[in-house]
């Protein structure tokens, strides 16, 4: 009693900590390996081939590493869908009417115009955003990635240019993709002055409850009013590594 | 009976082949005495004949009688037989009876004026072959009476010893004259195991050629008017390829280049069929071949008959042997001569859009014939370019291609290549699907359309890639905008209520 955790809320499972970082991890290797492509003709980029053992030893790194982003991410769709559909997670990621308002709202009170912004669930507009930005954009880049991988059967089901299209595609949208990631997400997780230096929560998957008061209000009125005591000091949220998403009981 | 007859034509038999031996032992030295005392003839022979013979010969008084009682007048003007075209030469040269091995001058032998010029035109034959006669329609009379038996008397016209030089004739270097003493009649050359070679020399043959001021020796090192080296070789081809080395002596760049050439690397495994200098450049009549690509292509075709039946074929060899189009690309500008490389390396495969952008890319050549030089940026912006761009550049280092990668070639074909407009685009389409299916199994007719055949992407020509290029294009800068203001504006924010 009384140590930190008191301050704080369980936000994320070990298990979406490690399926973070595993994400994090595989998405790095595909943009170093990917745009090293896409940007051949810069000195690093040769530098950074030629030090991975070639083109070909860099286009099978690239390869298993989209196999693996392939299974993350149908995991992760899986998960969401049977954790919803077995009524052990709210769908808490769909978007609804309230975040495009929230979106309005927060412009509003960015200009002034109103005195608070707008109170968000367990997850923002800008996090739905971020989430299915990445959802769809990882499963464009497979089904682009898997024709640039196998153009001939591709080919024998579709038009010869639907090739240089996904080629296209591919890597445009990988560009939109890492410039999206390393600017909003790195913003909102390290140098928002709301985290500064560091947003901890997929970390320890603790968040601060001051934070959730910011943030995520109704997530905790709700937690609240679900009778889970979330004060500080009192009744420290149950340690439940094995429950998905959150460490209260949601059914 | 029949066994004495058998002696006897045992012993005539004998006899024969020991008189055989006789003249044989005879002949040789006979030729040996000659060939001594022509070695002993000393380079400053033709000046010691002058001095001996003009004492007399140059004195205003000289006549000879002749057998039949007429006179006539055997004073050599010294001064204009040294400005003469033959000014040069020695006494002996064209008077050679009247040296006999004593040193004594020869009495008369002479019945008239008529026999005495009779016999010396035959002389002038020696060094003016009917070759040169023929060049002048003048001599075709000479020619003529010739072969019907008659000697024409060359000094009819021509003064023996006040001959002027010929306009824009060359007067022939002494050593020259020397060799040509026997050269430039019919000889051979023999050797153990191969036909005789003819080893006559035409004269005006490298007086045309680029080697024209350069004397007999200068090539053909060890030979001079002492030495004459006997030398053996199994073969004609044997010669041949040792004579090469000669050339070694001048064009050393050249030589040093073609070591590692693949011709080279094939003769010195064996293959005495590979071609050495005198191969491609010819012996006494070395052309500039480098400005004569016709020629170059021919050279070629000697050996490789059946690729060059293929260029002959193709849209250069077409454009170059009926058009005389210098622009298009004969054998050596993809070989190039001297360090030819083996064309079924991986190195040389590699290199292969090079060689063709230095025409297809070259604005001036291609915008000649309304090609695009695009064709070899697309290349090489595009998956298999920048495959081989690396491909290339990981050759030093351990690790080696996984196979390789497609080239200019593969699609266009190599000596056989054809027009990409005109009715040779169905061909080169038709194609395609099966150069294609050589790396990507299971190609099938559409596959062929995932190149956009050397175009940028345009509404025209691919508008799926260029919609897509230009929606990013505009949507990654608005997105990131909006994203670079939300940003400012909730710092902004922050730091207002703070």
């Amino acid at each position: 009693m009384g140590t930190a955790k008191s301050f704080s809320v369980r936000r994320f499972s070990y298990r979406r900590i490690i399926e973070h970082w595993l994400y994090a991890a595989v998405f790095m290797a595909l943009v170093i390996t990917g745009l090293a492509q896409k940007f051949y003709f810069l000195d690093a980029s040769k530098r950074l081939i030629m030090g991975l053992g070639g083109i070909d030893s860099v286009r099978l790194i690239h390869r298993l590493a989209g196999v693996l982003l392939i299974y993350l991410t149908a995991q992760n769709i899986l998960a969401g869908l049977c954790g919803v559909m077995l009524k052990k997670w709210k769908p808490n990621m769909i978007i609804r009417k309230k975040d495009f308002t929230d979106a309005v709202e927060d412009l509003r009170y960015y200009f002034g115009a109103t005195e608070a912004p707008a109170s968000c669930g367990r997850y923002s507009y800008k996090q739905k955003f971020e989430y299915w930005g990445i959802l769809t954009g990882a499963v464009l880049m497979m089904a682009t990635g898997l024709v640039l991988w196998f153009p001939a059967f591709a080919a024998s089901y579709l038009p010869g240019e639907v090739i240089p299209a996904a080629k296209a595609l591919h890597s445009n949208h990988a560009l939109l993709i890492f410039l999206i990631i390393s600017v909003w997400h790195i913003y909102n997780s390290i140098f928002s002055p709301e985290v500064f230096p560091l947003d901890t929560s997929m970390i320890t998957g603790y968040i601060s409850r001051k934070r959730m008061v910011e943030e995520h209000p109704l997530e905790l009125a709700e937690m609240e009013g679900a009778g889970e005591s979330v004060h500080a000091g009192k009744n420290v949220p149950p340690f439940n590594p094995g429950s998905d998403e959150t460490g209260m009981k949601t059914s | 009976m029949e066994a004495g007859m058998k002696k006897e034509e045992k012993i005539k038999i004998k006899i024969k082949n020991s008189l055989k031996v006789f003249f044989a032992v005879l002949a040789v030295l006979l030729a040996a005495m000659a060939f001594l005392s022509g070695a002993a003839r000393g380079q400053e022979r033709a000046d010691e004949d002058g001095e001996k013979c003009l004492g007399c010969h140059g004195k205003r008084e000289m006549t000879k009688k002749l057998r039949e009682g007429r006179m006539t007048v055997a004073r050599i003007d010294e001064k204009a037989f040294r400005a003469s075209a033959h000014g040069f030469l020695s006494c002996r040269d064209c008077h050679e009876g009247l040296f006999p091995p004593g040193g004594r001058h020869p009495s008369s032998r002479f019945r008239s004026r008529e026999q005495f010029e009779a016999r010396y035109s035959r002389i002038c034959r020696r060094c003016h072959p009917d070759r040169q006669l023929r060049e002048k329609g003048v001599h075709n009379d000479v020619l003529e009476k010739e072969s019907g038996g008659q000697t024409p008397v060359c000094t009819d016209c021509h003064s023996a010893h006040s001959m002027k030089p010929a306009p824009r004739g060359r007067i022939l270097t002494a050593e020259e004259i020397y060799c040509m003493g026997c050269h430039s009649r019919p000889l051979s050359m023999t050797f153990k195991r191969d036909e005789a070679m003819p080893v006559d020399v035409d004269v005006r043959e490298i007086k045309s050629s680029v080697h024209s001021s350069l004397g007999c020796s200068d090539c053909h090192y060890g030979f001079s008017s002492q030495e004459h080296p006997v030398r053996n070789f199994k073969t004609r081809r044997d010669y041949v390829i040792a004579s090469s080395d000669n050339c070694r002596r001048c064009h050393f760049d050249k030589y040093a280049q073609n070591l590692e050439s693949t011709h080279n690397i094939i003769l010195s495994k064996g293959n005495l069929k590979a071609p050495v200098c005198s191969d491609c450049h010819g012996s006494h009549a070395t052309a500039r071949i480098a400005r004569e690509k016709t020629v170059i292509a021919r050279r070629c075709r000697g050996c490789h008959t059946a690729v060059y039946e293929k260029y002959a074929r193709s849209v250069h060899g077409r454009a170059l042997l009926e058009e005389g189009n210098l622009d298009v690309p004969a054998c050596t500008d993809c070989h190039p001569a001297h360090n030819i490389k083996d064309p079924f390396t991986l190195s040389y495969r590699e290199r292969t859009p090079e060689m063709c952008a230095n025409c297809h890319g070259n604005k001036a050549i291609a915008s000649r014939y309304g090609l695009s030089v695009d064709v070899v940026k697309t290349y090489l912006t595009d998956f298999h370019g920048v495959t081989l761009g690396f491909y290339r550049d990981q050759k030093g280092e351990s690790y080696r291609p996984g196979r390789p990668i497609a080239v200019c070639t593969d699609c266009h074909g190599s000596h056989e290549i054809k027009g990409t407009l005109g009715p040779d685009a169905a061909v080169l389409k038709a194609n395609l699907v099966r150069a294609c299916a050589r790396c990507h199994a299971g190609a099938t007719a559409n596959f062929p359309d995932a190149w956009l055949s050397h175009y940028g992407p345009s509404l025209r020509n691919a508008p799926l890639v260029f919609i897509v290029n230009l929606a990013y294009r505009i949507f990654i800068p608005v997105m990131l905008t909006g994203l670079f203001l939300q940003i400012l504006l909730h710092i902004w924010r922050y730091a207002v209520n703070r």
